[in-house]
């Protein structure tokens, strides 16, 4: 009976998304109400094989979750050959550069096989902020932890560039 | 590759959408039931989130929604309908006697202006004709104007019938239109429905705050003061607050006039002036700065502007949609706008050189 009543109230779709978004390391740490009004901002779309997502110099307006699939970005590099930067899976997410401010997209991102990918707008999560503030600092910090591991990557390869850059510098003389 | 070979010319779209309007604008009688459905499954919308963001199945939540609208407005109609609609049906009853009496009221007044000022008589004559006879003029074409708000009644069981279908099936139709939707666009076209939606459900709460908070003040003030009907006014009140200023006119002229002839003083309707003054004020100093800080930021210009349009092209329901209507076009303006710049590779000192004027 009470098998029957939760097969008529409860959406059967709910568990197995709240299942998914939980399981990211953005929203690990959302309670199940908060995921679930994640869940009700993200759009869902499928990307077939070789659909474009957005290209480089679009707008930024949207985080992209891949539930399945594979997704690829890219770069035009200064002379103007398409330059592959890494293949993404499911779990992963990307674009949430957009989710901070609207800057032109540094990649193009193409679908490389049939993708379920959700999309978090800006404004939604905005609006998350908003109503939601324990939801919103929960990603920002995310977030920011997130840049602040790709800035110290950055950092380093700067400084191994600099230092094998006078190394050899140093082998020329 | 295969999206650029798609591409329809930026011309055709305008030119399609420029048809649309034309014809939306010709058929807009037939349009009226679904435009207002379409604000009340808004209104409901975010009611339903909060549900569906714990797991329910929205079929369920909406009619276990409708069922509790239902029963809500069965009892409110049984409690609250046969007040209101007695306050007003008195009232509408007493206004014949309080505009004759207002009308002899003038007339002593003219009387006495004619024989105790000089060119009395000069003042009388030119106040007939400028002010005096346009107004009764205007005021012959109330009752057809009321008249041809009846009609609307019978949207009370068109509108929550179409309402019932846009809540069940808006998810399925928006998942629908974003799979249908050029991959590259996805991002774009789910912003621009982000910030129209935002704008509109800031307008729409911004306007259900105002006219609730200036009903419930004007009932309280009225009841205070006592005067009649003071359900009646105060719901009349808080009816037309969307139209700024609107709201406390209203206010003001019918209770002024109730109050005036209920106590057969001046000073009685003085106060109720005051009430509205100072509800007015009230909702200028502490309610504006909470609903503007959420609300659509448009210029007062163009907020007058959308309002008189959207009264002359369609009439009342014209001044309904008139705000919401200019929220979109703000929108889409913005959005071009920021394409036009993006795309002029224009450099920008501040993002304010970004914004259109008055926009």
């Amino acid at each position: 009976m009470l098998k029957l009543l939760r097969r008529f109230f409860i959406d059967a779709n709910f568990a197995k998304k709240k299942a998914f978004l939980k399981s990211l390391s953005l929203f690990q740490d959302l309670s199940g109400r908060d995921i679930g009004h994640i869940l009700a901002a993200l759009h869902t779309k499928v990307y077939h094989e070789g659909e474009v997502l957005f290209v480089e110099g679009d707008p930024g307006q949207a985080l992209f979750i891949i539930e399945s699939g594979r997704v690829e970005l890219s770069k035009i590099d200064p002379q103007g050959r398409q330059q592959r930067l890494i293949t993404l899976g499911p779990g992963d997410f990307f674009g949430e550069m957009a989710l901070l401010e609207q800057l032109p997209r540094s990649a193009s991102a193409t679908s490389l096989e049939k993708s379920t990918i959700h999309l978090l707008n800006r404004r939604k999560m905005e609006d998350l902020l908003h109503h939601h503030p324990l939801i919103g600092v929960s990603i920002m910090r995310h977030l920011a932890q997130l840049l602040s591991a790709r800035l110290r990557r950055a950092s380093q390869s700067l400084v191994a560039g600099e230092t094998l850059g006078s190394q050899s510098r140093a082998a020329a003389l | 590759m295969g999206d650029e070979r798609r591409q329809v010319p930026h011309l055709a779209i305008l030119a399609a959408l420029v048809g649309l309007l034309y014809a939306a604008y010709h058929v807009h009688a037939a349009l009226i039931p679904f435009a207002l459905s379409f604000a009340l499954a808004y209104l409901v919308n975010p009611l339903i989130h909060i549900f569906e963001a714990r797991g329910l199945r929205r079929d369920q939540t909406v009619l276990g929604l409708y069922l509790i609208i239902a029963t809500g407005i069965s009892i409110g109609a049984n409690f609250l309908l046969p007040t209101v609609t007695s306050e007003l049906s008195l009232l509408q009853a007493q206004v014949p006697m309080y505009l004759r009496r207002t009308q002899e009221y003038a007339s002593q007044l003219q009387l006495h202006v004619a024989h105790r000022m000089p060119f009395g008589q000069t003042l009388i004559e030119h106040w007939n004709m400028k002010m005096y006879e346009p107004l009764v003029g205007h005021l012959q074409h109330v009752p057809a104007y009321l008249l041809s708000l009846v009609p609307l009644l019978s949207l009370l069981f068109v509108v929550p019938f179409i309402t019932f279908y846009m809540l069940m099936d808006s998810s399925h139709a928006m998942q629908q239109a974003i799979q249908a939707c050029p991959s590259r666009w996805v991002e774009q076209g789910l912003h621009l429905v982000s910030e129209i939606d935002t704008s509109l459900g800031n307008y729409i709460r911004g306007v259900l705050i105002l006219a609730g908070a200036i009903a419930a003040a004007s009932f309280i003030g009225l009841t205070a003061l006592g005067v009649d009907y003071a359900l009646a006014i105060a719901t009349l009140s808080g009816l037309v607050s969307f139209v700024p200023y609107a709201g406390a006119i209203a206010g003001m002229v019918v209770g002024g006039l109730v109050a005036g002839f209920q106590y057969k003083s001046v000073y009685a309707a003085l106060k109720v002036i005051v009430l509205f003054l100072g509800i007015r004020l009230a909702d200028e100093a502490f309610l504006q700065p909470v609903v503007s800080r959420h609300s659509v930021h448009l210029h007062p210009l163009l907020y007058l502007m959308a309002l008189m349009v959207g009264g002359e092209a369609f009439g009342f329901v014209g001044l309904l949609f008139a705000v919401p209507a200019a929220c979109i076009v703000k929108v889409l303006l913005t959005l071009f706008w920021d394409i036009y710049v993006r795309g002029s590779g224009a450099k920008l000192a501040s993002p304010a050189q970004a914004r259109i004027p008055y926009v």
